[in-house]
């Protein structure tokens, strides 16, 4: 292959089929239950990366159900989220993520910087519970549980979030192992249609793992929760700060 | 965090737990099944980046064990490497990698470049048999067999080979979908201990898949095989051919 058609075509690896395609990367029917809860701030301060600054000590434990998803197909997420002001615009952190499927684990590192590990979420209506669970390997690593659809929530009060930006923290090494990459990158999600939204009685139990440590940020104290489906396009991000530079 | 932390400890995401640590990264007992075949030389053209040059339609398809790496764990490797020259300098290039583990497929691409996509591949001996075994999701993609330790090879043709260095197309996009990295990488291994290698009868098959193309370097006829086990340390890299160097930035993609 010519070098001049490597520069042309090169999207990501591998270079002759890549692991993820150019977007755009539309998600129809994504179905989240976020269980906000209260934790220790201490806890957030060693983690939350300035420039980015603490609201509240609280998180959001997110399990998430992807069935149509483009270019990467149906999976599930589980992850946590940390309410932040960025210069005076609210925001959400992604700490930690976990996921059943490579494409959007590749893709998500890669392009926006998803901190993105491969494990065993779930999100199931077992009866009359929505039920959530985190294994990494054999090991539980969270559960959480909520009433199915006890009570309607209105548009107005949960699209305001969605349309919130995320932040995360790119980092990417050169070869010789040194940073090449260490950015804070800031994205939107794009044409929203939210298609119900509901809350209900809530629970969290989190459990210590050495590569999936969510438990280090500890539940005090269940807040609220949300269970939701929407279509919507993740789009891609932009550098709002660049550690390197 | 202070930014200034974050600077000085920035490895790898996510920041407090990497998904892979900082190595040295040494390998134990790790057992290769590889089987060179001949191919079509037109479908080497197409893969095969410049200033990589092939004078042979070769291709190693290998099937790798690692029971046992440093910060990886234990886990299994498939995955095809065209030998090739680099203004002269022989080695091997990696053109696609399959592996059934995490933190190595992260690691091997975002530090060195290694084309690593997550599938389920085997290598284990069957009775009579070495078997190696490539399944992506559901669908069988290649299989390989050899007898098993049919006749021992002396260390000195083998030990050659492994310390040829591999050549590596690393690409990660920036944010906006351009291209952020382009590089051609070359690495080696290093403190080889070289614990057996065998040869014996071998075949291979490969099936065509959208998502795992091993077929698209098709298997004209078997050259040879080799079955080793070794110990060693996968060095980490060096930029040998920078493809954005050469022009200003594309824009961005939308």
């Amino acid at each position: 292959m010519k070098s001049e058609d490597v520069r042309n075509t090169a999207f990501a690896m591998p270079l002759c089929s890549p692991s993820y395609p150019i977007g755009p990367y539309r998600f129809v029917d994504r179905e989240y239950m976020i269980i906000t809860y209260r934790t220790d701030r201490e806890a957030l301060e060693k983690i939350v990366p300035e420039p980015l600054e603490i609201i509240e000590p609280t998180v959001k434990y997110e399990f998430i159900r992807m069935p149509h998803s483009t270019g990467f197909g149906s999976y599930a997420g589980s992850a946590q989220v940390i309410p932040v002001r960025f210069r005076h615009q609210r925001g959400n952190y992604t700490h930690a993520m976990f996921l059943d499927a490579h494409p959007p684990i590749a893709g998500g590192r890669e392009l926006w910087g998803f901190p993105q590990k491969l494990a065993a979420p779930n999100l199931n209506v077992a009866r009359d519970t929505l039920v959530g669970s985190l294994d990494f390997g054999p090991v539980r690593a969270a559960i959480g549980s909520m009433g199915y659809k006890h009570t309607a929530l209105a548009p107005e009060v949960v699209l305001p979030t969605l349309e919130e930006p995320g932040f995360l923290l790119k980092i990417i090494p050169h070869v010789d192992g040194r940073p090449r990459i260490c950015e804070l990158v800031r994205y939107y999600l794009r044409d929203i249609e939210l298609k119900g939204a509901w809350t209900g009685p809530a629970a969290l139990a989190l459990y210590p793992h050495a590569l999936a440590p969510v438990a280090e940020l500890p539940v005090r104290e269940v807040i609220s929760c949300v269970h939701l489906i929407a279509d919507f396009t993740l789009d891609l991000g932009e550098v709002v700060h660049d550690y390197l530079g | 965090m202070k930014a200034e932390d974050l600077r000085k400890t920035a490895f790898a995401m996510p920041h407090h737990n990497p998904s892979y640590p900082v190595g040295p990264y040494r390998f134990v007992d790790r057992e290769y099944m590889i089987i060179t075949y001949r191919t079509d030389r037109e479908a080497l053209r197409r893969v095969v980046p410049e200033p990589l040059q092939f004078d042979d339609a070769i291709v190693k398809y290998e099937f790798i064990r690692m029971p046992n790496s440093t910060g990886f764990g234990d886990y299994t490797e498939s995955g095809q490497v065209i030998p090739v020259r680099l203004h002269g300098q022989a080695g091997g290039y990696v053109h696609s990698m399959f592996l059934d583990d995490d933190p190595p497929i992260a690691g091997g691409r975002e530090l060195w470049g290694f084309p690593k996509k997550l599938a389920s591949p085997t290598l284990r001996a069957e009775r009579d048999t070495l078997v190696g075994t490539l399944d992506f999701g559901p669908t069988r993609v290649a299989i390989g067999t050899m007898g098993y330790k049919h006749k021992a090879l002396a260390p000195g043709i083998v030990m050659q080979a492994l310390e040829e260095p591999g050549f590596l197309l690393k690409i990660i996009p920036h944010v906006d979908g351009s291209p952020r990295i382009c590089e051609l990488v070359r690495y080696y291994l290093r403190d080889i201990v070289l614990k057996g290698a065998w040869t014996g009868p071998a075949a291979l098959s490969l099936y065509p898949h959208g998502l795992a193309p091993v077929a698209e370097l098709p298997v004209r006829e078997v050259i040879s095989c080799v079955h080793l086990i070794a110990d060693l340390t996968l060095d980490l890299g060096e930029v040998v051919h920078d493809y954005l160097a050469e022009t200003a930035r594309r824009p961005a993609r939308g």
